[in-house]
C-alpha cells in the first residue's frame, strides 16, 4: 500500500476529503481549515471584521474549534457555556463545562457560564419532566432554554452576532427531515445566516460547510482537548439516525452531502421558496409579559411558559 | 502480537497488518463516522497498522 501524500507538499496526509478530491498533511491541513472557515464568512456575509461575536460553547469538537478559529483570524469573540445540568453516567455537564473553561483560561479568553438550576431554579431534566413537551425527552425543553438563553445574553452583551458550531452534517441531517416531512416553511428559513430582527439576535454558521469529522480532525491536530461523549438524550435520536442515512449515501456517492445541502442553499436563493407563505410561527408581533423577548401570543411566550406553575 | 483497536470504551484485537480502512469494515463502522488517532497522530484510511500497534478510533458523529 503506497503512502497517501499531502497534495501541496511531499509530507504524508492526515485526511483525505473526497468530496473536494483533496488530501493534505497537517500542516497544509490546518491552515485549508483556517482559510475556508474565512472565505464562508465572507461568502455569506456572516459578520464584519470588528463584529462583537459570541461564540456558544459546548465543549464540544465544533464550537470549541470554531472559537480557536476565530481568535486565529483575529476576531473578537467571548464564549457563552450553559450548563444543562444534565449528568447521565460521565457527568455529561460537568465534563463539558471543565473542557470549555480550561479552553478558555489556557487562551486568556473570557467565557460566560450560566447555570441553569441557578438562573432558572431547575436543571434540564427537572425542567423537562414537569413540562409536557419534555415528557419524553427533554430535547425540545433544552433546545427552547439553549435558543432563549443565547438570544437575551447575545443582547444583553451588546454582541453583533451570536455563532454556533453547527456543521455540514449538522445542517443536512435538519434539512433532510424538513425535507422528508415537506416542511417548507422551516426549509424556507433554513440558511448559514439570520439576520438579526428586533428582538432577535443575528445567528451566524460559520461551519456549515465543513462536514464533521473534518472539524474533529481540526480539533485533533491542534491538541484541543474535548467532550468526547455525546449527550446521553442524544443516544437514538432522529437527527443522529438521518446522519447515519446520509454517511451511508456518502460512502456509495462521495461529496453527496456536500451537494445536497449546498444545491439546496442555491435552489433557496434562487427562489425555490419564496411563494411559501410564513406560518403563525413566524408571526413574532407580540413581547412576552415577563421577559419582553418576541413571542408569537399575548403573554407569556414558549420559554416562560416552561415556568408557569 | 496483535494490534489493540479501542472504540469508546471497547477494545478490539486483529493479527497482522491492515489498513485503517480495512479494521473499520471489519468493524462495520463507517469510515464518514470515525477517525484513526495512533500514539497521538491522526492516521489516514490508507494507513498501515501492524503487530504491537494501538489505534483508537474517535467517533466524530454528535448531537441530537
Amino acid at each position: 500500500m503506497s503512502t497517501m501524500i499531502c497534495h501541496k507538499c511531499d509530507q504524508r496526509a492526515v485526511i483525505r476529503m473526497h468530496q473536494h478530491r483533496l488530501q493534505l498533511c497537517k500542516t497544509h491541513y490546518l491552515e485549508w481549515f483556517v482559510t475556508q472557515t474565512e472565505r464562508v464568512i465572507k461568502k455569506y456575509h456572516l459578520f464584519w471584521r470588528d463584529a462583537r461575536i459570541l461564540v456558544a460553547v459546548s465543549g464540544g469538537k465544533d464550537s470549541l474549534a470554531l472559537w480557536d478559529i476565530l481568535c486565529r483570524l483575529g476576531y473578537s469573540a467571548d464564549g457563552l457555556y450553559i450548563d444543562l445540568g444534565i449528568h447521565g453516567d460521565d457527568n455529561y455537564s460537568v465534563q463539558s463545562q471543565v473542557y470549555a473553561q480550561d479552553f478558555a483560561a489556557e487562551r486568556n479568553l473570557n467565557l460566560q457560564v450560566i447555570h441553569t438550576k441557578e438562573s432558572f431554579g431547575e436543571t434540564i431534566p427537572e425542567l423537562a419532566r414537569r413540562n409536557r413537551r419534555g415528557r419524553v425527552k427533554p430535547c425540545a425543553v433544552c433546545g427552547l432554554v439553549k435558543r432563549h438563553t443565547m438570544n437575551r445574553v447575545t443582547y444583553e452583551g451588546g454582541y453583533d452576532v451570536l455563532v454556533t458550531g453547527h456543521n455540514l452534517d449538522d445542517e443536512a441531517a435538519v434539512l433532510f427531515g424538513n425535507a422528508f416531512n415537506w416542511e417548507a416553511n422551516l426549509l424556507r428559513r433554513q440558511a448559514p445566516l439570520l439576520e438579526g430582527v428586533p428582538g432577535f439576535a443575528r445567528k451566524a454558521k460559520p461551519f456549515c460547510r465543513f462536514y464533521e469529522r473534518e472539524t474533529a480532525a481540526y480539533v485533533l491536530l491542534r491538541g484541543i482537548e474535548y467532550e468526547y461523549e455525546e449527550c446521553p438524550y442524544a443516544r437514538g435520536s432522529t437527527s443522529l439516525y438521518y446522519k447515519h442515512l446520509l454517511n451511508q449515501i456518502e460512502a456509495e456517492q462521495p461529496g453527496a452531502k456536500l451537494r445536497f445541502y449546498v444545491n439546496f442553499l442555491k435552489a433557496r436563493k434562487e427562489g425555490l421558496f419564496s411563494e411559501v407563505k410564513s406560518d403563525e410561527s413566524d408571526h413574532y408581533s407580540q413581547r412576552c409579559s415577563n421577559c419582553g423577548q418576541p413571542s408569537t401570543a399575548e403573554g407569556l411566550c414558549a420559554f416562560c411558559r416552561l415556568f408557569d406553575r | 502480537m496483535t494490534i489493540i483497536v479501542i472504540v469508546r470504551k471497547k477494545e478490539y484485537q486483529f493479527e497482522g497488518k491492515m489498513t485503517v480502512k480495512h479494521i473499520l469494515k471489519e468493524l462495520d463502522l463507517p469510515l464518514e463516522a470515525y477517525l484513526a488517532v495512533r500514539d497521538g497522530n491522526l492516521l489516514n484510511e490508507h494507513e498501515v497498522l501492524s503487530d504491537g500497534e494501538t489505534v483508537r478510533l474517535v467517533s466524530v458523529i454528535s448531537g441530537g
